[in-house]
């Protein structure tokens, strides 16, 4: 069995007055694309959250590649690999596109900030300020400044909210391509099931801060609690 | 997901800096000030300026603060005030020579500002202007009360030693010849604040008042950035305080009183706080608008009220903004 990249075990925390999390274990092998999908309120942002470091966890423990992690900062877990996007694009808006790259990849051992821009279709913008681009080139770079560095874990809140079918088909089949040649495991936040389908090797669901179920897109298609719960008729 | 642009394609890159047309720009802007200074006569004229360029040394530590951090201070005559406080008590109990007071005028507001925004800078947006006030306002209330060492409320005037640093003292009370070392050292300021803005420290602390969250998520330490360019504002207010005092040999609780820092935000506003000159630019142009103002009315400081009123619907960025935007449009025109 490979190496688990990321691992949360029996993760609780409270989200405004209620539970959001429920004693959440998830095991994420490294190379694995995993999608965590599950109805609004579920607790998948939280637990990302928690993963990141962004939220400390009530309960529970937080391991990559088998060290815990429960303790490190923010930037202790990106200095180890651990990178994330957000669910509200989060960029510098009044810098340029090469600006702001520029100053994620002073803190990475590779800065590969012309390889980032050439994969996510940024080049032509790179003396743009943020704020003056379209939306979906800011959410490619806000995908960017996860990428600066080749993390080897990345959490995906929602990369492709807002973008057209294309842009969010666009993006996930390049973030597989990359995701295989990188060898980075990917933890992948998503409401689009056409893109969490087509991309992920596994997928945990989360429902009322607790996994429902967890298998190949193929075996979550076919358990009726999912379906209940949250997929309906969609697929 | 990828482009037609090949990864080992170099690619465009930030633009440098451009210290060689900056140094000329210091030196033509040095150069009309000592033009200035030559052909104005009036010794009331170049008091005022003298003043306004102090100040205006004042509002570029103030508007250094709103460019790098994004907050707002309403405490910083207190480092103003230090350093003033700090030569002339100094001088006054004889603990020290001139040159050592105005050292350690430089370093007593900075390090407190360091020690401080350890603290202040964590607290955002209005909470962090109230508690600058509060700690500004502390000290303005230390030297009203402390009448033994401080004078109180009326202050008390300074002997400095007839050289300072083998330069004549009366070279520093001479509104002509202090007006040059005044323009010299904003001159040097806004040289030295440009050079940081576009260094990689300027970068960071930029990207940190845009997102600090995800500056934090690119690996930094927030924290440290803030603080420093806290320090930094501090030192340039304290080099205002070091050049109010040699010019005035007096000092009053009133340089440390809050409507000091709340003119420099407004000379800040009004120049424009995104330029490093722009807050500057505000505090000359405050002046004379103070100055011409008060000779048609008392009542001047409404006539400063409206004026602000008016650059903030009108120009938010501040006047110096338009014409920075107004000599572009005429450079590429040409």
């Amino acid at each position: 069995m490979p190496e688990l990249a990321i691992e949360g075990i029996d993760i609780a925390r409270p989200f405004g007055g209620f539970l959001a999390l429920k004693g959440v274990g998830i095991a994420v092998p490294a190379g694995e694309i995993r999608g965590l999908i599950g109805p609004n309120g579920a607790g998948k942002s939280t637990l990302i959250d928690v993963l990141s470091g962004r939220a400390e966890a009530w309960s529970g423990t937080v391991k990559m590649f088998g060290a815990d992690i429960g303790g490190l900062s923010v930037q202790e877990r990106r200095k180890a690999g651990l990178a994330r996007s957000f669910q509200r694009t989060n960029i510098f808006p009044d810098l340029s596109v090469i600006d702001q790259l520029e100053i994620a990849a002073r803190k990475a051992e590779q800065p590969n900030i012309d390889e980032i821009m050439a994969e996510l279709s940024l080049t032509a913008l790179a003396h743009r300020r943020a704020a003056d681009i379209s939306y979906g080139d800011q959410r490619r770079l806000d995908l960017a400044l996860a990428l600066i560095g080749r993390p080897k874990i990345l959490l995906l809140d929602e990369p492709a909210a807002g973008l057209s079918i294309k842009e969010s088909l666009d993006l996930a089949h390049g973030l597989k391509d990359l995701a295989a040649r990188w060898g980075v495991t990917v933890l992948l936040v998503e409401h689009d099931m056409d893109v969490v389908f087509s991309i992920c090797d596994r997928i945990t669901v989360l429902h009322l801060g607790q996994v429902l179920a967890e298998g190949t897109p193929g075996e979550i298609k076919g358990i009726p609690e999912v379906v209940t719960a949250y997929l309906g008729s969609s697929v | 997901m990828s482009d037609s642009a090949s990864p080992r394609d170099p690619g465009p890159r930030t633009e440098k800096p451009r210290y060689a047309r900056w140094l000329a720009v210091a030196a033509v802007a040095f150069g009309a000030g000592a033009a200035l200074a030559a052909s104005v006569s009036s010794s009331l004229a170049m008091t005022l300026l003298t003043q306004a360029i102090i100040t205006g040394v004042l509002a570029t530590g103030v508007g250094f603060l709103i460019r790098q951090n994004g907050v707002v201070s309403f405490g910083h005559a207190a480092f103003y005030g230090i350093a003033c406080y700090a030569i002339g008590l100094a001088l006054r109990h004889k603990v020290m020579g001139a040159e050592a007071a105005i050292l350690l005028a430089l370093f007593l507001p900075t390090a407190l500002a360091f020690l401080l925004g350890l603290v202040i800078v964590r607290i955002p947006g209005v909470a962090f202007s109230m508690l600058t006030l509060a700690v500004g306002q502390a000290f303005y209330e230390f030297a009203m009360k402390a009448r033994h060492a401080t004078g109180g409320e009326d202050g008390f005037s300074i002997n400095f030693p007839s050289r300072i640093f083998g330069v004549s003292t009366s070279l520093f009370q001479n509104p002509h010849s202090m007006f040059l070392v005044s323009w010299g050292t904003l001159v040097v300021i806004v040289l030295a604040l440009t050079a940081v803005s576009a260094s990689p420290f300027g970068r960071l602390t930029a990207a940190v008042r845009e997102n600090e969250e995800r500056a934090r998520f690119v690996g930094y330490d927030t924290l440290l950035p803030r603080v420093a360019v806290l320090a930094i504002s501090a030192l340039v207010v304290a080099i205002a305080g070091v050049l109010f005092t040699l010019y005035n040999a007096f000092i009053s609780p009133d340089v440390l009183h809050w409507s000091l820092s709340g003119s420099a935000l407004i000379m800040a506003i009004i120049g424009g706080p995104k330029l490093v000159w722009g807050p500057a630019f505000g505090a000359i142009i405050f002046f004379f608008a103070k100055d011409v103002a008060g000779d048609a009315t008392e009542h001047w400081q409404g006539i400063i009220g409206v004026t602000l009123i008016a650059v903030m619907l009108l120009l938010p960025a501040g006047l110096g903004d338009r014409l920075s935007l107004l000599w572009r449009g005429k450079a590429g025109h040409a």
